[in-house]
């Protein structure tokens, strides 16, 4: 519409250069008339005033407005292009008078974004046509907001709205787009949840009726999108709800970060421990072992230079043999702390050794039955103590009272777990009769028990002896060394530790 | 060479001339009381004394002794190098390690270099003797940790072409019975056989393990050097 007046204004202008070169008074006159007889018809133009002015509404626009209670053209006074313009109404639903039905038609030209409650329920850009969206469940009693966000890409600008409220007691209420809505600064912040409107803001401007050039009388199409549905705020999208998971997970994460940096530090001080096990085993080994070794040899030889009636000879003999037990002794202590050792093959192999050389000393014989390919699992220290205490005791009790001639010690691993068992065909005892105290068997289970095995005890008169021991790889509470309790707990772990050494 | 050593089951070192034996030991006072020791029994003469495996290479080959025993750990070359290095130089001599301690990795080690037993240190004298003849009459003693590994070393070699490094069924029997904790003698009477046959058995399977891991050796290193000796 506007290209339209600039280009007459443009015409004038060369006609009146035109009369201006002729001095001509009579074309002045007539120039002076058809201008106010243009600006009379066309006000509006001559001010170069872009907003349409409000007509009379035609019959036939009155039933449609009657008929989709739609209110009018409404729009800025401060016109200009490429503009946003933002209008606002709050409207109250009666508390006692629930809305049965709300629907509310807007169209703008050129486009618009509709919020209620800051809710935003849609946007179109065809001011041909009309949106009618379905707020009945929305309207609940009480105050709400309504904010219309239009925009003008140029020329005739404006917003058309009207909502139709049913309530429950057949009354009708409509809000339509009129002086009553006011326009908000664009400068405005959260203008769209603003219960209460500023003083500030200017009403808006009626810039024309339904009908009127070059809006329409009948709206071109009437579009319907899905009723709204309220937001229904479940539990976990509360702010408490969220706010408490966050912090679990921030308290999660710090603790995980706690018990990482420190199994960090604990498997770095394991790592220690166990090269400074080595380096101590070695060290008594190589100097300690070496100065017996030398012992032993050296009274060896001065043992010979004595007669063989000698007493001297007797005390450089019984010399000997001290220093060799002290020797054998500090070997089992080096294989019991070297973390090289720390393997159930070594294990088995200390096992057989022992047994071969204890009974060597006496008349029965020692079978051995050991699975073949005995892996090199971890096996752990604290129950590989326990477990080579009670074989050993369970070897001195068959080697003491069994009479037999033979026993058989079997090794085997099932699973992860070691089963070692004593077996003799001796004289056997009575299980029930010497099931209470003063035997050490009970000690015995109740060692192993400790560290999560087991021992199965099967004899009778006559019927030899049975002894099985059970034992898991790693003991329970220390698996690895990095159990929830050994890291929560670690003071209570270094004095089990205690207990165990001191129960040898 | 002397082959009659070897060969020969009934001991043979009572009269004329004693039995030769060279000691390799770096710690003086230790090497000074095994040679004490050895010359205290009227068959055994400690022939040399050997301060490192460098100067046993050097010495022992022309002096042909009749077993050597040989210190586990010594400085720089070590005792089961310097067994591997004096096999090639006398294939046919003996050679007892001794060790200060039970680690049955390293004697499993030193007897697959070619050492024929091993002595722990602080072992008695009248112990030291009878595995000097053990050695020089048959194979040593064997432990029976020891035995269960020569039978898994054995078991897990893929059958190979050469029929000198897989053993008999005598002498699978033989080293079965040695891991359920069976003596020698005991053993013999099993088997029906003299002690002398188990010993040669043992021997045997000594001279076997060392051929199977030259073998190995062989087919680690792509050397022909060993070949030519074994």
């Amino acid at each position: 519409m506007r290209w339209f007046v600039r280009q007459r204004t443009v015409s004038f202008n060369l006609i009146s250069r035109r009369a201006y070169a002729r001095e001509g008074l009579f074309l002045r006159v007539c120039r002076a008339v058809c201008m106010a007889a243009f600006l009379f018809c066309h006000p509006v133009f001559a001010e170069d005033y872009p907003l349409t002015r409000p007509q009379k509404l035609t019959p036939q626009a009155e039933k449609v407005v009657e008929q989709l209670g739609l209110g009018s053209w409404i729009w800025t006074t401060n016109f200009q292009e490429k503009q946003t313009c933002r209008f606002w109404k709050s409207i109250d639903v009666p508390a006692n008078d629930p809305v049965r039905r709300a629907v509310l038609r807007i169209t703008a030209d050129n486009s618009y974004h509709l919020f209620l409650d800051a809710r935003e329920i849609g946007e179109g850009s065809n001011w041909k046509a009309l949106t009618e969206y379905d707020l009945t469940f929305l309207l609940t009693p009480g105050r709400h907001v309504m904010a219309v966000d239009g925009f003008n890409d140029g020329r005739e600008a404006g917003v058309l709205l009207g909502m139709r409220i049913a309530l429950a007691s057949g009354k009708q209420l409509d809000v339509v787009s009129d002086d009553s809505w006011l326009v908000v600064p664009n400068t405005a912040h959260r203008w769209l949840s603003r219960s209460r409107p500023d003083a500030e803001w200017q009403p808006a401007t009626i810039v024309g009726v339904v009908g009127q050039n070059p809006w329409w009388v009948n709206p071109v199409n009437i579009m319907t999108p899905p009723t709204l549905q309220p937001y229904e705020l479940h539990f976990w999208k509360t702010t408490w709800f969220l706010g408490a998971v966050l912090s679990i997970c921030i308290v999660a994460l710090a603790l995980s970060l706690w018990l990482a940096a420190k199994l960090a530090l604990q498997t770095r001080a394991q790592e220690l421990l166990d090269v400074e096990r080595a380096r101590i085993a070695r060290d008594i080994h190589d100097d300690l072992g070496a100065a017996l070794t030398q012992l032993v040899l050296q009274s060896e030889v001065a043992q010979t230079e004595f007669p063989e009636t000698s007493t001297a000879r007797g005390h450089f003999s019984q010399f000997c043999s001290r220093a060799r037990a002290a020797s054998q002794a500090l070997d089992e202590v080096v294989w019991a702390v070297n973390s090289k050792r720390d393997t159930l093959r070594d294990f088995s192999s200390y096992l057989c050794k022992y047994a071969q050389a204890f009974l060597s000393d006496t008349a029965i014989r020692c079978r051995l039955d050991v699975q073949p390919g005995m892996p090199a699992s971890v096996f752990d220290l604290s129950v590989r103590r326990g477990l080579l205490l009670a074989v050993k005791e369970a070897l001195n009790n068959a080697a003491k009272h069994s009479g037999a001639a033979e026993i058989l010690l079997r090794i085997n691993k099932e699973g992860e777990n070691v089963i070692v068992v004593v077996e003799d065909q001796g004289n056997g005892f009575d299980p029930e009769a010497v099931g209470g105290a003063g035997n050490g068997l009970q000690n015995m289970m109740q060692r192993l028990q400790d560290l999560g095995g087991a021992c199965q005890i099967t004899s009778g008169i006559g019927a030899g002896c049975r002894v099985e021991f059970r034992m898991p790889l790693a003991h329970p509470a220390s698996r690895g060394g990095f159990s929830l309790r050994s890291l929560f707990n670690s003071q209570n772990g270094d004095t089990h530790e205690r207990h165990d050494l001191d129960g040898q | 060479m002397t082959p009659h050593r070897v060969e020969t089951k009934a001991p043979q070192f009572s009269t004329e001339s004693p039995l030769k034996i060279a000691l390799v030991e770096d710690k003086r006072d230790v090497r000074e009381s095994w040679a004490k020791l050895i010359n205290s029994f009227p068959d055994f003469i400690c022939m040399c004394k050997c301060a490192s495996g460098e100067d046993a290479l050097r010495t022992l080959p022309p002096l042909q002794p009749d077993v050597i025993l040989m210190d586990i750990f010594l400085p720089r070359m070590s005792g089961i190098e310097c067994t591997t290095r004096l096999k090639n130089e006398l294939p046919r001599t003996p050679i007892v390690m001794l060790t200060a301690s039970d680690d049955d990795d390293l004697v499993f080690v030193a007897l697959q270099a070619g050492a024929d037993g091993y002595l722990l240190k602080r072992t008695t004298p009248a112990d030291l003797r009878s595995a000097l003849i053990d050695v020089l009459t048959g194979g040593a003693p064997m432990s029976s940790e020891i035995a269960r590994r020569v039978v898994e070393s054995f078991r897990q070699k893929p059958r190979g072409h050469d029929d000198n490094i897989r053993l008999t069924a005598r002498e699978e029997e033989t080293l079965m019975l040695l891991t359920k904790g069976y003596s020698n003698k005991e053993i013999a009477d099993r088997l029906g056989v003299s002690i002398e046959t188990v010993r040669s058995h043992l021997k045997h399977i000594y001279e076997k393990m060392h051929v199977q891991s030259r073998a190995g050796a062989v087919a680690r290193y792509m050397s022909g050097n060993h070949v030519g000796q074994s």
